[in-house]
């Protein structure tokens, strides 16, 4: 009995076809999810989901979401998701120095929100890359 | 023999003004010199003609290029329909359950509105016949609109147009230019967007944010409306600017297809169906924070849709356009061509009577 994951983003649908486990992070922790498990709704944070196929891992970075798993069916709705083999890792850190400049730099509510949540989406990409490594 | 050489040359002019009435054969002219101005005219003519004609093919290559792109933009939304679906199923779920109880959602605070956010929606490059203009006067009118309600406005352009038209105008409220990356919409720059709209309404820096952007009706149509982005309702209405609302579980969806060889856009609404949520579904979070990651994601979808059905507007206006202007210079190059001939004749009827006229002197 296999998982069927689906990984949707607004632009496009990245994964759709069947997994063994997965690592799903959310705001309240990590929680993997096996066939059979009881059905739940979550919400996903900004962080990187394993993907265990065939015996191995493979990372996606999400960039936040919701999460919805039942009948041994995942749907995860993200605002962007990337496979770890799409990322280019000298691009995700040159893009990982500029948030940290602009959040240290950021004045004022507004701009500290912004900045506060590219800096995540940074991270999680530069992370998604030294996981699989 | 002078005398009547001249003469037959008076015949001739006289000939030729009654050939060419038009102003543009005039234009063609210059008006102090007679007979040599036939041999520059002609020339200029043919100039002409050849300018036109390249003007054509570049107006012809441009039509054809928004028609590939309008198809591409139409997978666009083919592509993100599965996301729109499920998220509209789930939110509308969560939102059933979560009325029982009494949830507090930031992005659903309605607070009385002091200041209002406008974030205007334009093309990036021009040739596109009225489509910038359109939603310019739009978002004038609502500018003006809210300034009679006593209300606050600050403008956010998204697009190159609209960044130049505003700042020219040195608008008092213009807030934030945001540029695409270029070519067609993708998350990150409704993300860009949606950030931005974002941090305003949860900072409270502004109690309401509207969207304006053009809704692609037909390939020849298309009109600018004003939609409400924020505070979102409880029921994930998407609620026009005059409180016309449209429940997220019956989104509207353009499609363009061929029916009986014609391009058509079909609008379908998506029904809710499918499961949802199932019945005995745990919520890992409490509900509250549930809906506070939907919502946003919500927010984001709104946004990329918008800019979708702006880009598939401005791609048909420009496809229009460009049809328009072939046709145009198709007309210009056979009037021109026609001058250019009878002229050519008229200097072949002078050169054939001058000799006939010279042939006789010498007689």
């Amino acid at each position: 009995m296999t998982l069927n994951l689906c990984v949707l983003t607004p632009n496009r649908t990245v994964w759709n076809s069947k997994v063994n486990e997965i690592i799903l992070s959310t705001n309240s922790g990590q929680i993997g999810v096996l066939p059979n498990h009881a059905s739940v709704a979550t919400a996903v944070d900004i962080g990187i989901l394993k993907i265990r196929l065939d015996g191995q891992w493979l990372t996606m970075a999400l960039m936040g979401g919701f999460a919805r798993i039942g009948n041994n069916e995942i749907t995860v709705l993200v605002n962007d998701a990337e496979k770890g083999s799409d990322i280019d890792s000298q691009e995700a850190q040159q893009t990982l120095e500029i948030a940290e400049a602009n959040f240290r730099k950021a004045e004022g509510k507004r701009q500290k929100i912004e900045a506060n949540l590219a800096l995540r989406r940074a991270r999680t990409r530069v992370e998604t890359i030294n996981a699989i490594s | 023999m002078y005398a009547s050489s001249k003469s037959s040359f008076l015949n001739t002019h006289h000939l030729f003004l009654q050939f060419q009435p038009d102003p543009i054969h005039i234009l063609a002219h210059a008006p102090h010199s007679k007979a040599p101005s036939i041999r520059c005219g002609l020339r200029e003519i043919k100039k002409r003609i050849d300018t036109v004609k390249n003007t054509q093919k570049i107006t012809e290559a441009m039509k054809l290029v928004a028609a590939a792109k309008v198809r591409r933009a139409q997978e666009a939304v083919i592509n993100g329909r599965p996301f729109s679906e499920t998220l509209a199923q789930v939110l509308y779920d969560i939102n059933e359950q979560a009325q029982l109880e009494d949830v507090d959602v930031p992005l659903t605070n309605v607070r009385p509105v002091k200041k209002v956010a406008l974030v205007v929606v334009s093309g990036d490059r021009g040739l596109c016949g009225g489509f910038n203009n359109g939603v310019f006067r739009k978002a004038e009118t609502r500018i003006a609109e809210l300034k009679n309600f006593g209300l606050e406005c600050s403008l956010i352009s998204v697009g190159k147009k609209g960044n130049l038209y505003f700042g020219r105008r040195d608008c008092e409220v213009l807030d934030r230019c945001i540029v695409g990356s270029g070519g067609f919409p993708n998350v990150k720059d409704a993300q860009v967007i949606a950030d931005e709209v974002f941090s305003l309404f949860v900072s409270e820096e502004v109690d309401k944010v509207e969207i304006l952007y053009t809704k692609f009706v037909s390939l020849i149509k298309s009109s600018p409306v004003i939609q409400t982005l924020l505070p979102i309702s409880a029921k994930g209405d998407v609620c026009d600017a005059n409180g016309i609302c449209v429940d997220a579980s019956e989104d509207e969806f353009f499609r363009l297809t061929t029916k009986e060889g014609k391009l058509t856009v079909e609008r379908d609404r998506l029904g809710v169906s499918g499961t949802g949520l199932l019945p005995n579904m745990q919520f890992e979070q409490d509900p509250v924070q549930i809906l506070d990651a939907m919502m946003p994601l919500y927010l984001n979808s709104q946004i990329l849709k918008a800019l979708q059905e702006s880009l598939a507007s401005e791609l048909a206006a420009r496809m229009n356009a460009m049809s328009n202007a072939t046709e145009n210079a198709i007309e210009l190059k056979k009037e021109l061509s026609n001058k250019y001939n009878r002229e050519r004749q008229a200097k072949i009827t002078n050169e054939i009577l001058e000799i006939v006229a010279g042939a006789e002197a010498m007689l």
